[in-house]
């Protein structure tokens, strides 16, 4: 069975790396956007099976990115889970009001992180982490 | 709004934008780190790394109480003005 393909958009580049990095060591192919306008681009260009998106990101941010999505057929069906740096429960509200299937506050914790986007992707449960390894990943 | 009155009001916000990054970086590349996805590291280095992450922890731990007790007051200054 192929890989799930999760894009992720997020204007803090480390942010991206570190979870691309554990995306792709849990087995899911990946796909990178640094502001809202390519994050609807990327989604249109890679169909993603699934988004984690920031909210606060230059040209429009996460709240945008998801009304945007909204009004492509194809793309309004994709999962989107907000991860943010927000603080606040008004944030949490609007983006699941907004669509999202779940909202996670940075920092995330990896095992919270991977349980949802598997529940989201109606993934059986894995064990927490992948085993310790020697070679990177890339 | 005047500019101080402004800057205090924005403060949680941009300090929740800007040290939860700071902290989400911390936390995934430490843990990157510990679970040997860069390499095997020693057991002391596995050590250092976990006193890093469990004091990230503490800073988020902080930061989360600063923030609950003073967005409200933010917001008020917000609406009031």
């Amino acid at each position: 069975m192929p890989n799930k393909k999760i894009l992720i958009v997020d204007d803090d580049r480390d942010v991206q790396q570190g979870m691309n990095l554990r995306l792709k060591a849990n087995q899911y192919d990946t796909c990178l956007a640094g502001d809202a306008f390519s994050g609807v681009a990327e989604a249109r260009r890679s169909e993603p099976d699934l988004i984690l998106l920031d909210l606060g990101m230059p040209a429009g941010g996460g709240f945008l990115v998801m009304e945007r999505l909204k009004m492509i057929p194809s793309l309004a069906v994709i999962p989107v889970i907000v991860v943010s740096a927000r603080h606040g429960l008004e944030n949490q509200k609007r983006a699941l009001e907004s669509g999202a299937k779940a909202f996670l506050q940075k920092p995330v914790d990896d095992d919270q992180l991977l349980a949802v986007i598997r529940q989201t992707l109606g993934e059986p449960a894995r064990m927490k982490k992948p085993a310790l390894c020697n070679q990177g990943v890339v | 709004m005047t500019k101080p009155t402004q800057r205090i009001a924005d403060l949680p916000a941009y300090l929740s934008h800007e040290l939860r990054n700071a902290l989400a970086c911390i936390h995934q590349f430490g843990n990157i780190l510990v679970d040997g996805l860069a390499g095997k590291l020693t057991g002391e280095q596995r050590e250092y790394v976990s006193i890093i992450l469990e004091n990230a922890s503490k800073i988020r731990s902080v930061l989360d109480t600063a923030l609950d007790g003073v967005a409200p007051a933010a917001s008020k200054i917000r609406t009031k003005i």
